[in-house]
């Protein structure tokens, strides 16, 4: 049980990283990796949407979408729960907990409308995942997130201290600055049979 | 006529979703391995887009503003599925090839944002039309990309194997090929403006100078954008 | 047709039930908002720059909506049109802005400043000043690669034979260089008051600021006899003036041996 949740935390922060991995997220990866304040916060946000979202979509789904057979409405009702959630965390912090929603407040409406929720969440219905596991998954995928998304502020610093040609400026040498990370984290491939035994 | 057609290349060239707009990153470098791939992905995108720029714009007076998005992200949802049920029934490879990104076509940035920006400003004729160029700009840029990509990558083009596997750059076909490309793409689209006299800097997110350097703010609803209204 | 009733009906209730939270949250959960904050925000120009002394253009205008703050015109860059909007939308007065520009401490160019070692890496001055704080012999001179320039959305300030000089008719005193120079010699000054300027920023002893660079601050202290005012001041081997006692006479330019100070 335990090792099989270590497996999952460590598949997605690593080897299956949603951004340099799997391509979700991509949208604010690009465009809050700028300044680090900004990306703490967005990683901050991401991580607590993704497990909370992954806990209440589990349980609709367990319990109100196969008891009908309405699997085939997974994608409406998630996408609708995902944003009224959002919705709701939003409005819960602004009222008790005002210096966290200075912090995460801006970002909670961008990760509504992002991939990565929406595909935790579907994935985790997919996989057949407990709740436990579920809510493992998205916590996991969102560290994973904020891994990528710490690290790759660090290497777009590098990147501005050098002078590319002038057609790369702005986002062309970003995005090759993004291949280079996620050439990185395909040195994960294969380490978590090792490591969990599969 | 020609306002329909205006618009139809306006979402093909001039606004191209994906190189000038910067959306719907994910999916364009997700998919763009293969050309069945990206040619299946752009049909959906473009049949998604189509409907559900045709049913907002037709609905564009009866939504109330506050609750807007969600109401969108409805009728987006209830296409998509419809989408997902017939390829998942009379196209099975193409449904592996896409994966998740067929259900996440939900929130892809182009379609809430063309519903945004375009379908609830516009009579539905016009927002017909452009959603047909934006869904064939976009699978134009895919297609360019995969060709490429497949090519090179895995030395394949639409299942044939083409060039054997031992002279492909297999990289090219994984994640760090998918950056590198969309990022070449991005530097010669940048290079070819340009050589013809047009300035075009590519960027994305909330920077000091507000919304007028960010892609997305079409489809934004971030606090930071309504303040700077 | 049972199926399709099940369906609609659990989307149905699954929305109102959501609706309904969101309804009662909003409602009992509600942050009373100052009605003036986003019109204040609406006047200023949303650079961020800091120079007003708060975090942000949200920052100010939160001052002022809340009433913490009541002068309208700390906007530089968004200078009187600013001010003038901010001052209608909150019913007083409008006061004129303190025009600001950008002023480099540094005035050690190709001829008068040496250099420690050969540079050949990235040319970016902050690349390198990664590299045992640039190639020049001062540790806190201006590198002369530009970034500010480049930084600059005015083109106010450009590099001259190897060191920054701003043009303060251009410069509109956004601080956009004072942040992207790497040694934060670039400062913002009063473009009316503030004219006798120090134009180095080396701290180290006489004898060694002198050998690096032949218009370095040599901490004489000839400056801070000659004032009358008691504006000058030696620091941690460099001279710095108060501006709230400086009168801009100028008699500090004209002793200085070094060519140090002055007089703008």
């Amino acid at each position: 049980m335990l090792m099989k949740a270590l497996s999952i935390m460590f598949v997605m922060i690593f080897t299956q990283n949603y951004v340099l991995v799997q391509f979700l997220g991509i949208c604010p990866f690009l465009g809050v990796s700028k300044k680090f304040d900004s990306a703490i916060g967005m990683s901050g946000a991401v991580v607590f949407v993704m497990t909370l979202a992954s806990a209440a979509t589990w349980t609709i789904y367990t319990y109100v979408m196969v008891p009908n057979n309405l699997e085939y409405l997974t994608t409406i009702i998630f996408i609708l729960v995902i944003a009224a959630l959002v919705q709701f965390v939003e409005i819960f912090l602004k009222r008790y907990m005002p210096p966290l929603y200075q912090a995460l407040g801006v970002y909670l409406p961008l990760i509504t409308t992002n991939c990565i929720v929406l595909a935790a969440t579907i994935l985790n219905v997919d996989n057949s995942y407990t709740f436990l596991e579920s809510c493992v998954n998205g916590f996991s995928a969102g560290v994973g997130f904020a891994l990528a998304l710490v690290i790759f502020c660090g290497v777009r610093k590098a990147v501005e201290n050098a002078r590319p040609p002038k057609c790369f400026e702005g986002l062309p040498i970003t995005l090759v600055a993004a291949a280079l990370t996620s050439l990185t984290f395909m040195s994960f491939t294969g380490m978590a049979e090792k490591l969990f035994g599969g | 006529m020609k306002k329909q057609w205006q618009i139809l290349l306006n979402g093909i060239f001039r606004e191209n979703p994906v190189l000038i707009l910067l959306l719907g990153c994910c999916s364009t470098l997700a998919i763009s391995v293969t050309v069945l791939g990206s040619l299946g992905m752009g049909a959906a995108l473009t049949f998604v887009l189509v409907c559900s720029n045709i049913v907002i714009s037709a609905l564009r007076k009866v939504i109330p503003d506050k609750i807007r998005i969600p109401c969108y992200i409805i009728v987006v949802a209830t296409f998509v599925t419809l989408v997902e049920m017939v390829v998942k029934a009379y196209m099975q490879t193409l449904y592996d090839a896409l994966g998740i990104f067929l259900p996440l076509i939900v929130v892809n940035c182009i379609v809430l944002g063309r519903a945004e920006m375009f379908a609830n400003k516009n009579n539905m004729i016009d927002s017909l039309f452009d959603g047909l160029g934006m869904g064939i700009g976009y699978t134009m840029v895919l297609t360019a990309m995969a060709l490429v990509r497949e090519l090179i990558g895995a030395g394949s083009l639409l299942g044939k194997q083409i060039i054997p596997e031992e002279y492909t750059i297999r990289i090219l076909a994984q994640t760090p090929g998918g950056f590198f490309m969309f990022g070449c793409m991005m530097a010669l689209l940048v290079w070819g403006l340009d050589r013809h006299g047009k300035k075009f800097k590519p960027e994305m997110g909330c920077d000091e100078n507000g919304c007028s350097n960010c892609a997305m703010a079409g489809s934004c609803t971030s606090k930071e954008k309504e303040a700077a209204n | 047709m049972n199926g399709v009733m099940i369906a609609v009906s659990v989307l149905c209730a699954i929305g109102a039930v959501c609706a309904l939270i969101l309804v009662v949250a909003s409602k009992y959960m509600s942050v009373p908002e100052n009605e003036r904050f986003p019109a204040i925000r609406a006047c200023l120009p949303g650079a961020n720059c800091g120079a007003c002394g708060y975090a942000g253009c949200d920052g100010y205008a939160n001052a002022l909506a809340e009433g913490t703050e009541t002068r309208t015109n700390l906007c530089v860059p968004g200078a009187s049109g600013a001010a003038k909007a901010v001052a209608e939308v909150m019913g007083v007065a409008a006061e004129e802005v303190v025009r600001q520009v950008a002023f480099v401490k540094c005035n050690g160019d190709c001829e008068k400043a040496g250099h420690k070692y050969e540079y050949e890496g990235i040319q970016t001055c902050s690349a390198a000043n990664i590299l045992f704080s640039g190639e020049w012999a001062c540790p806190n001179s201006c590198m002369g690669y530009g970034d500010c320039e480049r930084a600059c959305p005015s083109d106010a300030i450009h590099v001259v034979n190897g060191v920054a000089v701003v043009n303060p008719a251009v410069c509109t005193g956004c601080g956009i260089c004072t942040r992207t120079c790497p040694k934060h010699i670039i400062s913002l000054r009063r473009f009316a008051e503030d004219r006798v300027q120090v134009r180095c920023s080396n701290t180290q002893t006489g004898g060694v600021a002198r050998k690096a660079c032949s218009t370095a601050c040599i901490a004489c202290k000839k400056c801070e006899k000659t004032c009358t005012h008691d504006a000058i001041h030696v620091v941690d081997n460099l001279a710095r003036i108060d501006y709230d006692k400086c009168v801009g006479c100028g008699e500090c330019v004209e002793q200085c041996p070094n060519g140090v100070l002055v007089k703008l």
